[in-house]
């Protein structure tokens, strides 16, 4: 029995549903959080995002020293993002197939801030519907 | 590898997740939360306050990282001297594995 915690983007809480289900995993528990992930390190990628981002506030309305520092903070790795956390029961034999589904729903082309899967042992579940333990509990 | 949950008072996140970047532990996953501790809440005029707000902060580690985070987060999340009650907790789970998805591989 194992518990896989997913970090995964807002926006993808909806491919990430679907995915559960048609992996046959109907049951989960997500919640909003904030986080942050290892900061990317290659300086043309940094660039790159930093122009892309510049660009949007370009507007007389916006002061550029104050867009510039924004945009930095986006990038340095000290802000927070917010991302959808997923909480799913699984048996053990089930695991590698849900990583799977949640992995290709979840990968962009933005090589960074696609989340985090964490796997875990936990050591029992009870249903409280019905008081099973166990494998039994989970689906 | 580990997962260190820890609790903290909302008004040190900032300063914990800086140190924490600081001593190398980057990645985070924050959440606000409401809770209890052994104390049973805070008894103020009358009024029992059993839900007080905190934040949870969740980082994955490496086992032989685990002193030094502990040691962070201790330091940081303490108020006063001594410590006091309400300052939070920690606690470490064990992790079996992990994956990046962006990476589309396994590891921290």
């Amino acid at each position: 029995m194992k518990e896989i915690m997913a970090v995964v983007r807002m926006n993808k809480t909806n491919a990430t549903k679907k995915a559960l289900i048609d992996t046959g995993v109907a049951g989960f528990t997500a919640i909003k959080v904030l986080g942050r992930g290892k900061p990317v390190e290659d300086p043309v990628m940094i660039q790159e995002r930093k122009q892309e981002l510049l660009e949007l506030a370009i507007d007389e309305s916006i002061d550029a020293d104050e867009a510039e520092k924004q945009v930095v903070s986006f990038l340095d790795g000290s802000r927070l993002f917010p991302r959808r956390l997923f909480t799913i029961l699984a048996h053990d034999d089930d695991v590698p197939r849900i990583i799977e589904a949640i992995t290709r729903a979840n990968k962009t082309e933005n090589n960074a801030g696609d989340g985090t899967i964490f796997v875990m042992p936990i050591a029992d579940a009870i249903r409280v519907r019905t008081g099973e333990t166990g494998e039994a509990a989970i689906w | 590898m580990l997962l260190i949950r820890a609790i903290v008072r909302p008004e040190k996140k900032d300063e914990v997740l800086s140190q924490l970047t600081k001593a190398g532990f980057p990645a985070a996953t924050v959440v606000d939360v409401v809770g209890r501790g052994k104390q049973k809440g805070i008894r103020m005029g009358g009024v029992l306050y059993d839900e007080i707000p905190k934040i949870l902060i969740m980082v994955a580690i490496h086992d032989e990282e685990r002193e030094n985070i502990i040691d962070v987060i201790l330091k940081t999340a303490r108020t006063g001297e001594d410590g006091t009650f309400g300052d939070g907790k920690i606690f470490i789970t064990p992790l079996e594995e992990v994956y990046t998805i962006s990476r589309g591989g396994r590891g921290l």
